[in-house]
């Protein structure tokens, strides 16, 4: 064991302790000072499918009411349980809360604000954007069934496409995702044996691929993987020039996630469950849903009905569903229909400081 | 060791030794005060990961360690199989590559390098240690794993491909070799660096007696420099591993994180610590989250075993050394 400094050091010792206390102490009272001055800011954090609308809205909400938001795309599930542990005054989740989330989460209210869709996209050299895929397809390729992509049943419904002697890797999302929710809810509508063995969440047990965390992570494997195919947020996928597939829905026609895909699929649910859940994956065949992307999600803001903050929180979320709207086309984001809108607001009601 | 034990016994007993040092008092409050939280920490933090564990450590008992699964369609069957065989391949196979690397590393800037050199590469290799995980977690996606795609892995599956371990192509760059990589990086300069100090700190009267009595360098190495340094070579070891068995998110990054379990390197895994980084955020249900609690339970069993294991041999060892 070795000895320690000698005794005519000890004073210089005792004072480097009494400078660090001072500085921690010092520290302390000036991050104490910054956070009261912050005072007129909202924090939010969660869905990263929603947050290139919700930096847009950061911008303009500053410009004109002089409150600063703050927004954490750290995935859905991040964000519910950051409401729950009250670190955030809102969070974007793109999945409705659990009944288990929501008892923890104890008095916490959640309405759509936004309306988007998931895409499918993949990484194939030399292939056209826009395949053609059917719901059955993208199901029996991420339960390892479908492994080639010249398997007959690609080939069959892409006329004329030299697709490639090639391993299909499916890649997924690791950490807790809404887009996830999004995607495994549409597989469930179009396969009994994704229903029976997988089923739908924010997490469920892959049966085949690779996981990676975040949008960018899953974009990141794809775009690097030769044969790869994942799913990412449309806004996502066009700001980093994915290829991504037109799918089949119900009424038998090949649908892109754009604005058009989008509006159409979005009325195929107008009954709110009793906590404001919709689901719009995978609309019936009828003519009002000829157009229908099959894919689409709304995503949700989850607020706390007794918030500090709520007379900052009210209008920002009032804005967000009305004057707000108008800046989604331009990022993929189809403005909400109008019951969707009001039961926003009537929902908003029940939030007091 | 006489200065140390005269301070074990507190300022009672310097007071007594002659007039009050205020200085000493405070530094002994303040010592004894880091001191205590540091047991008062663990002793919480052990609590309170086996609280949040308990619902499924009922529910699942000592099954939970031989379940091969994470969350089936109800989202309640919960086990750590795949995790656990996760954890133990790639921080064994970090460590397996890592430790020649390393005592190679610290031979050659100890004993053969010229000084300039030394004192240009040493830090550079320590400096590994300053890249934050996140960031080699992202290299290993963009660059790491290509590579293995596209050259190491084709070269490895051709020419060792009847070894269980390299027995299939890698398809993608997400898999438990990249890991292995990624770790073994994370290693390097925790254990070359002690070895540096410990290669350093052999007498020199040693090497220069077995140079005199006609060894090679290699002969005084094995024979002089490897023997005094055992005790401290397994201790380094054991913390690379615990910096294995512990890193979460650049393994997380580039595992693939399936809940499968493969003897080829080059299929995806999941790692105890990866699982809990990945999912604990946002867990869907109340039982998972206890499932999830679980896992950390066993990563603190498993940490608990390694550095009681290096205590162990440490003491063995320098024990041995002692009486020779």
């Amino acid at each position: 064991m070795k000895e320690f400094g000698t005794r005519r050091k000890r004073p210089l010792g005792v004072l480097s302790i009494l400078v660090v206390a001072v500085t921690a102490v010092a520290v302390s009272v000036t991050t104490g000072a910054q956070a009261r001055s912050n005072a007129g800011e909202l924090k939010g954090a969660g869905s990263s499918f929603v947050a290139p609308l919700v930096s847009v809205w950061q911008q303009k909400y500053e410009a004109s009411k002089g409150v600063k938001i703050s927004y954490n795309p750290i995935g859905s599930g991040g964000g519910i349980s950051a409401i729950t542990n009250k670190t955030v005054d809102f969070a974007g989740s793109d999945a409705p809360m659990t009944p288990d989330q929501f008892n923890a989460c104890n008095g916490c209210v959640q309405l759509p604000w936004a309306l988007s869709a998931t895409s499918v996209m993949y990484n194939l050299n030399g292939v056209k954007n826009n395949l053609h895929l059917t719901g059955p397809v993208i199901a029996d390729i991420f339960l390892g069934k479908v492994t080639n992509w010249n398997d007959s049943r690609i080939k069959k419904i892409n006329p004329g496409v030299a697709l490639p002697d090639k391993e299909i890797t499916p890649v997924y999302r690791s950490d807790s995702s809404g887009t996830s929710f999004n995607f495994t809810s549409y597989l469930n509508t179009v396969s009994k044996q994704w229903k029976s063995q997988i089923g739908n969440g924010t997490t469920v047990n892959w049966p085949k691929g690779v996981g990676a965390r975040g949008s960018s992570g899953v974009a990141g494997v794809v775009s690097r993987t030769e044969g790869a195919i994942g799913y990412v947020d449309v806004a996502y996928a066009l700001k980093n020039h994915l290829k991504f597939a037109a799918v089949q829905n119900r009424a038998k026609r090949w649908a892109l996630p754009g604005l058009i895909g989008i509006k159409a699929a979005s009325l195929a649910d107008r009954k709110f469950s009793s906590t404001n859940a919709l689901s719009i994956v995978n609309p019936p065949p009828g003519k009002k849903f000829r157009k229908a992307y099959p894919i689409c999600t709304y995503t949700y803001v989850i607020l706390r009905t007794t918030s500090p903050q709520a007379a900052l929180l009210k209008p920002f979320v009032t804005w967000a569903l009305t004057t707000g709207q108008a800046d989604g086309p331009a990022l993929k984001f189809q403005p909400i229909p109008k019951v969707v809108k009001a039961k926003g607001l009537a929902t908003l009601k029940k939030v007091h400081s | 060791m006489a200065v140390a034990q005269e301070r074990a016994a507190g300022p009672a007993a310097l007071q007594r030794r002659g007039r009050f040092r205020p200085g000493d008092a405070i530094l002994y409050v303040v010592t004894c005060a880091a001191a205590l939280t540091g047991v008062v920490l663990l002793a919480l933090i052990t609590r309170e990961v086996l609280t949040d564990a308990w619902p499924a450590m009922q529910k699942f008992g000592l099954g939970f360690l031989t379940t091969q699964a994470w969350g089936d369609k109800h989202n309640t069957l919960f086990g750590a199989k795949s995790f656990i065989f996760g954890t133990i391949v790639t921080s064994f196979g970090a460590l397996l590559i890592a430790t020649p690397l390393s005592l190679a590393i610290a031979l050659f800037l100890t004993e053969l390098a010229p000084r300039w050199l030394k004192s240009v590469v040493a830090p550079l290799i320590d400096l590994l240690a300053a890249i934050p995980s996140v960031v080699l977690g992202l290299w290993g996606i963009l660059v790491l794993g290509p590579f293995i795609v596209n050259t190491m892995g084709p070269a490895l599956h051709g020419t060792l491909g009847f070894l269980p371990i390299f027995s299939t192509k890698p398809s993608v760059g997400s898999n438990m070799f990249a890991a292995i990589l990624i770790l073994t990086i994370m290693m390097v300069p925790i254990i070359s660096s002690i070895c540096r100090e410990l290669f350093v700190g052999v007498p020199s009267e040693l090497k220069d007696g077995a140079l005199a009595l006609g060894a090679t360098r290699w002969e005084v190495v094995r024979g002089v420099v490897f023997p005094y340094a055992r005790a401290g070579i397994a201790a380094a070891m054991i913390l690379g591993l615990g910096r294995a068995v512990g890193e979460a998110i650049a393994v997380t990054q580039v595992i693939g994180n399936n809940v499968a379990i493969h003897w080829s390197l080059f299929e995806p895994g999941d790692t105890l610590a990866s699982r809990i980084a990945s999912q604990f955020q946002g867990a869907a249900t109340a039982l998972q989250i206890a499932s999830l609690v679980y896992l950390a339970v066993i990563l603190l069993v498993f940490s608990l075993i390694a550095n009681l294991a290096a205590q162990l041999i440490v003491r063995r060892v320098a024990g041995r050394h002692q009486i020779r």
